[in-house]
């Protein structure tokens, strides 16, 4: 009786184990290693920034990113009167060169990673961010990714600007699909990424009634109060495992 | 050690030799920037009170667009006249502020025009800008100017270069220093670089501030210019140049 009861115990014990090791899955680190906005000057139109660090728990590869959220602070407003649209088409078509260069939103980049075989192959990429619909509440964005060497590299990814949970405002969404640099591939991951978005001092000359004027556009505008504990900005990752990470940071408020 | 012997050693102290020179000279055949500059006296009779342009490209034959201009240093003709006799100046501080536009008329000595460019995310973004060249108070007791460039689009940037007049070895009469600041674009970008730049100082006739004047005397070959830039990134580029003498008769 004794003896089946151990049997049992160690079977269960077994079973608990392959079990658990079964669930044990890969987790994603995402830091915030920088974020800030340029100047940082209350109800100023402003140049947003930020970088991120990606990493794995398991392994020097960290899972591909499926989905990205940025959330900004709760205030931050969006004038894109004077700025232009580009389509999927022309970006596709032409890259970066067919877009307005009105509809110019951000850049930014990072270091991405794939495995072939057993070698691990990093591979520098730049985004460039257009305006698709730059109508308020509409806003959409085309990001175009693109890397050179050692494989050439370029996709267009759409993002829409979304309305964060509490304490953020507004933000905006990416989808991302399956990078795949080459058939033989692992699908290609990011361990490091930042962008800016906006600026201070963008301007376009524009016809109005036939004469040829200069027009400020003002972009991304800082709220007009800040919180003292500074301004809570954060993103999400969604990766290809399934996890979910979600990174935050404080933005000091301006000095006075 | 015979014959043989001596001759192979010292092919391969030769050789031995060479590679250390090619250690120890790391990057000597990475590519540097490359300038060119050109310079124009309108009109070119000697003493004639007249309008000089100089005018410079920058290229990168690797990267395409090349790091930041720092300095520049122009070297001009012996002979050449700076008579800033009548030119008022205008303080760094209002060149700041209020741009060309809220300095005395009398301080602005020359107009130009330049093209830049920045390096963002996978784009080269070309940027125009207007220059005013003014006079500042002396530094040093040599005659200073400011140079003042105002771009638009995309970007609204405006920046002032400062200039100090030298004296200069021959065959060169007189330096022109130029210190360039940083010109920044968006967090994570490089500053702009500028690719082309041209400048006319002064104009012909008799009335107005100031003046430039011509050498009285042309050497042979013509009047000598030769610049030397210096980039953000510590690398140089040099080039030389020569404006024909004028027709006699």
């Amino acid at each position: 009786m004794v003896r089946t009861r151990r049997i049992l115990t160690g079977a269960a014990v077994f079973c608990a184990t392959v079990l658990c090791a079964g669930a044990a899955r890969a987790e994603e680190t995402v830091s915030i290693t920088e974020a800030g906005f340029s100047p940082n000057r209350l109800g100023m139109p402003t140049n947003a920034f930020g970088s991120a660090t990606i990493g794995s728990t398991t392994g020097p590869v960290p899972s591909p990113i499926r989905h990205v959220n940025v959330y900004g602070p709760a205030g931050v407003t969006l004038d894109l009167q004077g700025t232009g649209v580009c389509t999927e088409a022309l970006l596709q078509q032409k890259g970066t060169r067919g877009c307005p260069a009105n509809s110019r939103a951000g850049f930014g980049g990072g270091q991405g990673i794939y495995q072939i075989g057993k070698e691990l192959v990093e591979e520098k990429y730049t985004l460039d961010f257009f305006l698709s619909d730059n109508r308020p509440g509409h806003t959409k964005l085309l990001i175009f990714l693109s890397g050179s060497s050692p494989v050439l590299v370029e996709i267009v990814l759409t993002g829409t600007v979304i309305n964060g949970p509490k304490p953020y405002g507004l933000g905006f969404s990416v989808d991302v699909p399956p990078i795949k640099v080459l058939p033989e591939a692992s699908n290609a991951s990011a361990k490091t990424a930042f962008l800016t978005l906006g600026a201070h001092n963008v301007a376009y000359y524009r016809k109005v009634h036939g004469k040829r004027r200069l027009l400020h556009v003002r972009g991304i505008v800082l709220p007009k109060s800040c919180p003292r504990t500074g301004w809570p900005v954060a993103s999400q990752f969604t990766f290809e495992d399934g996890s979910t990470v979600m990174a935050k940071r404080t933005i000091g408020c301006p000095r006075k | 050690m015979s014959a043989g012997r001596s001759g192979a050693a010292r092919t391969a102290c030769s050789l031995l030799a060479l590679a250390s020179c090619w250690t120890a000279v790391p990057g000597a055949f990475a590519q540097a920037p490359t300038a060119a500059i050109r310079a124009a006296f309108r009109p070119d009779a000697p003493a004639a009170r007249t309008a000089f342009t100089f005018a410079f490209t920058l290229k990168d034959p690797e990267a395409g667009v090349p790091a930041a201009l720092r300095t520049m240093v122009v070297h001009l003709p012996a002979g050449l006249g700076f008579d800033l006799g009548g030119v008022a100046s205008c303080g760094l501080a209002r060149v700041q502020g209020s741009g060309p536009a809220g300095c005395p008329a009398r301080s602005l000595v020359g107009r130009g025009h330049a093209l830049l460019e920045v390096h963002a995310g996978s784009q080269s973004i070309p940027e125009e800008a207007v220059l005013s060249v003014l006079r500042a108070p002396d530094r040093g007791g040599h005659p200073a100017l400011a140079i003042f460039g105002q771009g638009e689009t995309p970007l609204q940037q405006r920046t002032i270069s400062t200039a100090m007049v030298l004296a200069d070895r021959a065959p060169y009469g007189a330096e022109l220093k130029v210190s360039i600041p940083p010109i920044p674009t968006v967090v994570y970008e490089p500053d702009a670089s500028i690719l082309s730049f041209s400048l006319t100082i002064g104009g012909p006739g008799a009335h107005g501030p100031g003046a430039i004047r011509v050498p009285r005397h042309c050497p042979a070959g013509g009047f000598p210019f030769a610049a030397q830039f210096t980039f953000a990134d510590q690398s140089r580029a040099a080039a030389t140049a020569h404006v024909p003498c004028p027709h006699r008769g």
